[in-house]
């Protein structure tokens, strides 16, 4: 099987966080739990239902979605409610958050969960579970149930299970492949009963290997669905909609549904366990870390936790980045907690994250070759600079993904992506 | 001002390439150390002392102007490799002044005038180089001999290319014959390693090396003082090439260019005929390959796209063959450059509304 390949652009893949197939360990249970009740700037505030003082279980509704764009948020932990105030996120917007310190006894942990049949369930059943344990998609926070329904009614398009990471750190989706292939052609099999798609697609990287690839096969041979599994060529950026689509010569990407092995596994474990989507796979790691490993961490825990789990830091790092390196945010401090999109917690040293002053463009055309759209940022930039937003559009800012990637090759540092987003952010202001 | 500057740092992306501004200027200056240290070693204290007054004179105007727009600039390492490029240009026998006073030229005037690095739409060290052969006609052309070859200090000699230009036509021989037949000094080295060579390889080929070629490659002839370690010019294009300093397509194409031509024009000397021009001699003479990848693929002064790099090298190598096939003197190359930097906008925006019209019909 050939491994389709990105056409241009990219940053060099020079070594990757190594690969290693072993069980995930659950992080320890945070005192305190901040459960943020927004994940996205888009994204509209679920009410919360719980006073101050209140007495939560694990798993009680504590907010709920107001409809479009919002979802149901649960309590990670058992204990009482403390504070609900409104705070500054990492991600740079203002959500209310719900405080739950930890008391009382679990329902979940521990127990083994009993396993439901799920496929005696119909479309609306399955509707109802995922809107109900308010299961988002990990990549982009958007309310699961919204986007599968949309889907169902516009059918024709492929279902991509994607494994393709989002940088040369974090592993979770090839693991959780490996590890919990079971669970993730259920989860799918699940969504597809939802959502209709006219095949499955898993797509991998080029070197995911015969023993890890080989049960999957097996599963998606036994699962009744339309499944084929995909290799890419590695690139980085790699797991947009867009760049997926344009690797495998599509055309519109609005036909491409892409869906990563962790939310179908909440997916999975909602339908199947009765389980809100109350822990989210974390990935701790980077030169600063000292021992990088995938946790299963509850929402709401504080980053710092996990770090401290991971055994801390070693050295001093420059930079705590939430969610990747390349279109993550930068954490303010370690209290910033989990949420249902975080995905990656890296703390970098300055050896990686080698920033330097920022200084005058010189043309050396590095950005243009890191572009995988194939624009030209620093022409771009010249553009916004010297007041010509209209020109910087006709020169394809519209077509720019924020990857990150001309940011990252650029020799005088220009922080690039920001101005294009700025821009952008004005353009709909205005 | 200062907010936005710690907004900035927090914004993705978190890592970035290896590849500073600074670094790449820094790695080039490096790899003009050898050209420096062999040139010291052909003619003396003369050459030191103009490597070391260029840099320092190029230091000097760089502070100056950091004080004045109190923007501290010397680390990005520029200034050095421009004082580097100049000194490079220099003939040995040039007196202190000139290599300072066009140091002092190519970052005031040319660089700082224009607000620094990235702004400068001519290659400061060239423009500096174009400074003093205006300036110092004379000194720029009081080329020395090599120590070695002339078996002490100091001894004025015309270079090969401007030799080779005085020899009157018709000879019917080829150019490095003419010139060792004009009893052009020759190294020992030269015909040692030209008569091996011609025994053991070119024998069997049924060709035959003329002498000189060698003495071009190893610096044993008068000329600038860059282009006296031709060897060590070419391993630093080769490292420059390589960690994708500088975009390659421009020196590509323009040494393709220039080769050519020579090769079907002839390079104005006796001996040569109508495509059959000694191409070899026209590419390894003079400070061109010195220029083609170090001055004309200095990213500040040069398109940036591909495509249009392919154009404005191939532009660079046809002027130059013209200046230096019919102009006035041997080193048209540095002028063949800095009449290119000057028409980069034009051609940019040509290519930018090209591939805009291009962008629509698709
Ligand atoms: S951020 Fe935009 S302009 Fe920069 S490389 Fe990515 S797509 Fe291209
Ligand atoms: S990478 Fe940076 S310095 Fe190079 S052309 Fe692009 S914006 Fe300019």
């Amino acid at each position: 099987m050939r491994a389709r390949g990105f056409k241009r652009g990219g940053v060099p893949v020079d070594h990757r966080a190594p690969f290693k197939t072993g069980p995930i360990e659950n992080a320890f249970l945070p005192l305190n739990a901040i459960v943020q009740l927004r994940e996205h700037r888009n994204s509209v505030e679920p009410v919360p239902v719980v006073s101050v003082g209140q007495e939560v279980r694990e798993g009680q509704l504590l907010a709920r979605s107001t409809g479009r764009a919002s979802s149901n948020v649960h309590s990670p932990i058992p204990g009482i409610v403390r504070r609900i105030e409104t705070t500054r996120t990492p991600g740079g917007f203002d959500s209310k958050a719900i405080l739950v310190s930890l008391e009382g006894s679990f329902s979940m942990l521990g127990k083994r969960p009993e396993r439901y049949l799920w496929k005696s369930l119909n479309k609306a059943d399955i509707a109802h579970i995922v809107q109900d344990k308010g299961i988002v998609r990990v990549s982009s926070g958007e309310p699961l149930y919204e986007i599968l329904s949309e889907r169902s009614e516009a059918p024709g398009f492929v279902m991509v299970v994607s494994a393709l990471e989002m940088d040369p750190y974090r592993r979770t989706e090839e693991e959780l492949l490996a590890l919990r292939a079971e669970d993730v052609v259920d989860g799918c099999a699940i969504a597809a009963r939802m959502a209709l798609p006219s095949r499955i697609m898993f797509a991998v990287d080029e070197s995911m290997d015969q023993p890890t690839l080989e049960p999957l096969r097996e599963l998606a041979a036994r699962s009744e669905l339309d499944i084929t599994i995909q290799r890419f060529r590695r690139r980085f950026p790699q797991d947009l909609p867009g760049q997926i689509a344009e690797a495998m010569d599509i055309v519109d990407p609005g036909t491409l549904f892409i869906i990563e092995p962790s939310t179908l596994v909440a997916l999975h474990e909602a339908v199947v366990s009765n389980k809100p989507h109350i822990e989210q796979y974390v990935y701790v790691g980077g030169g600063s870390i000292k021992r990088p490993a995938i946790l299963k961490a509850r929402i709401g825990a504080p980053i710092g936790d996990l770090i401290e789990e991971c055994g801390g830091f070693s050295g001093h790092p420059e930079t705590i980045v939430i969610g990747g390196p390349f279109r993550g945010r930068e954490a303010t401090d370690l209290d910033a907690p989990v949420t249902r999109t975080t995905r990656a917690v890296l703390a970098l040293s300055p050896e990686e994250t080698k920033s330097a002053p920022e200084r005058p463009c010189v043309r050396c055309g590095d950005c243009v070759d890191a572009c995988p759209e194939g624009l030209s940022p620093y022409y771009m930039l010249k553009l916004l600079r010297s007041g010509r937003p209209g020109d910087a559009e006709a020169a394809g800012l519209g077509r720019c993904s924020s990857c990150g990637s001309c940011s990252y090759a650029c020799r005088s540092r220009i922080p690039l992506v920001r101005y294009f987003d700025e821009a952008r952010q004005n353009e709909v202001r205005s | 001002m200062k907010r936005s500057r710690v907004e900035l740092r927090s914004y993705p992306p978190f890592i970035h390439d290896w590849k500073t501004s600074a670094k790449a200027a820094w790695i080039c200056s490096a790899t003009l150390v050898p050209v420096a240290f062999w040139s010291s070693v052909l003619y003396g204290r003369i050459a030191v002392l103009t490597w070391l007054t260029a840099v320092a004179a190029a230091l000097a105007a760089e502070a100056m102007a950091s004080a004045l727009t109190r923007r501290w600039t010397l680390g990005d390492g520029s200034a050095v490799l421009t004082g580097l490029l100049i000194a490079a240009a220099m003939p040995p026998g040039a007196p202190w002044y000139v290599p300072a006073a066009s140091a002092v030229f190519a970052i005031l005037v040319v660089k700082a005038a224009f607000g620094g690095l990235g702004a400068n739409w001519m290659n400061p060290a060239l423009a500096g180089v174009a400074f003093a052969y205006a300036n110092w006609p004379t000194h720029m052309r009081d080329y020395l001999l090599p120590r070695f070859v002339a078996g002490v200090d100091g001894v004025s000699a015309a270079t090969p290319l401007t030799f080779a230009k005085g020899l009157a036509g018709g000879l019917d021989i080829r150019v490095m014959d003419a010139l060792r037949g004009a009893s052009y000094p020759l190294s020992s080295i030269d015909g040692a390693v030209t008569g091996f060579l011609n025994d053991s390889l070119f024998s069997r080929l049924s060709a035959r090396l003329p002498d000189g070629y060698i003495d071009l490659l190893i610096g044993f002839k008068p000329g600038a003082l860059g282009e006296s370690a031709l060897v060590a010019v070419a391993l630093g294009s080769i490292v420059l090439v390589s960690l994708r300093l500088i975009k390659f397509e421009i020196p590509l194409a323009m040494l393709t260019a220039f080769g050519l031509l020579s090769r079907i024009f002839g390079t104005g000397l006796p001996g040569e005929s109508f495509l059959a021009g000694d191409a070899m001699f026209a590419l390894s003479g003079g400070s061109l390959l010195l220029v083609a990848f170090y001055m004309a693929a200095d990213p500040v002064s040069s398109p940036v796209g591909r495509g249009v790099c392919l154009l404005y090298g191939a532009s660079i190598g046809a002027l130059s063959f013209i200046f230096r096939r019919w102009g006035a003197f041997a080193e048209g190359v540095a002028y063949a450059v800095l009449v290119m930097n000057v028409t980069v906008p034009f051609i940019e925006k040509a290519a930018a509304s090209l591939r805009l019209r291009r962008g629509r019909v698709a």
